[in-house]
């Protein structure tokens, strides 16, 4: 009887996982987050050139990276690094996160709003 | 607390501390927070169902405290601590209806209490909904690694059962 209910929460999570992680992302502009605060937004489609800029807290520094169509956490100097290995972001709806310096990098809709704050 | 007692938890403690020193050693597979094998919990596991809660809690407890300092990463304390806890009560509410051949499904259990309570804490402390994308990728991994953790706990407890709980002198 355990074997099944396991079962039957481990395809639904397969299922949602596969939902969520293979869903395209709807937009083309990265928001960085900080402490649940939007701090910079760059709008990925009107990239030139390689960009690269730190995002810093009292908590730590992460060196951002943003190229066309894509951005990643360069370096960070969190204890986990789990944000580095995560790699290039370029259209998953699973965002980058590094919970130590709670930052959060998603791409999110809305394309023509470029904005900078902060 | 009798010193039998006592000295037992602080071994079963220090055995559960190796594992998990030793398991910060092994590089991270995927690079999702939260994902790991918990293999300490292998001791917490022994501990509940072969001594009764209050021993499993004390060892549990001093494990995620010590453990923490080990690791150098107090900042993440609380996602251990409120994702350790609600496996606790998650694996001592389920002893009651399982039998020693069941030790893995009250593990299992557990390890999805566990990232649930993980990634609620994260969710609460860093204000980013956007964690949630990670809690069924948690889950399927918390499966995995519960049922690991908890056949090795299940084999370990029958043969350690016997022997651990003449350590309290009855």
């Amino acid at each position: 009887m355990w074997i099944i209910i396991i079962l039957i929460i481990l395809l639904i999570s397969l299922a949602a996982a596969a939902f969520l992680w293979l869903r395209p992302a709807t937009g083309e502009r990265a928001e960085i987050w900080v402490d649940g605060e939007l701090v910079r937004s760059v709008d990925l489609s009107k990239i030139q050139e390689p960009e690269r800029f730190t995002v810093e807290t009292d908590r730590g520094v992460n060196v951002i990276l943003a190229e066309p169509g894509r951005i990643r956490v360069e370096s960070a100097d969190c204890p986990d690094k789990v944000c580095v290995d995560a790699g290039w972001l370029s259209d998953s709806a699973a965002p980058i996160v590094c919970l130590p310096h709670r930052l959060v990098i998603r791409l999110s809709g809305d394309a023509s709003l470029d904005t900078e704050v902060g | 607390m009798g010193v039998r007692r006592l000295a037992r938890d602080a071994v079963l403690t220090a055995v559960a501390l190796t594992v998990f020193v030793v398991e910060l050693q092994i590089p991270e597979l995927v690079p999702i927070p939260g994902v790991k094998l918990g293999l300490a919990n292998i001791v917490t596991l022994v501990t509940l169902f072969t001594l009764g809660p209050w021993d499993a809690l004390a060892v549990l407890m001093a494990r995620i405290l010590l453990g923490a300092l080990f690791a150098g990463n107090v900042m993440a304390l609380l996602y251990s601590l409120t994702g350790g806890l609600l496996a606790f009560a998650v694996m001592t509410l389920m002893r009651k209806i399982l039998t020693n051949r069941q030790i893995w499904v009250a593990s299992v259990f557990a390890a999805m209490a566990h990232n649930v309570g993980q990634i609620g804490a994260a969710i609460l402390v860093a204000g980013t909904p956007e964690l949630l994308v990670y809690l069924p990728v948690l889950l399927v991994s918390g499966i995995v690694t519960g049922l690991f953790t908890g056949l090795a706990g299940q084999y370990a407890a029958g043969w350690l059962g016997k022997n651990l709980r003449k350590t309290d002198g009855k």
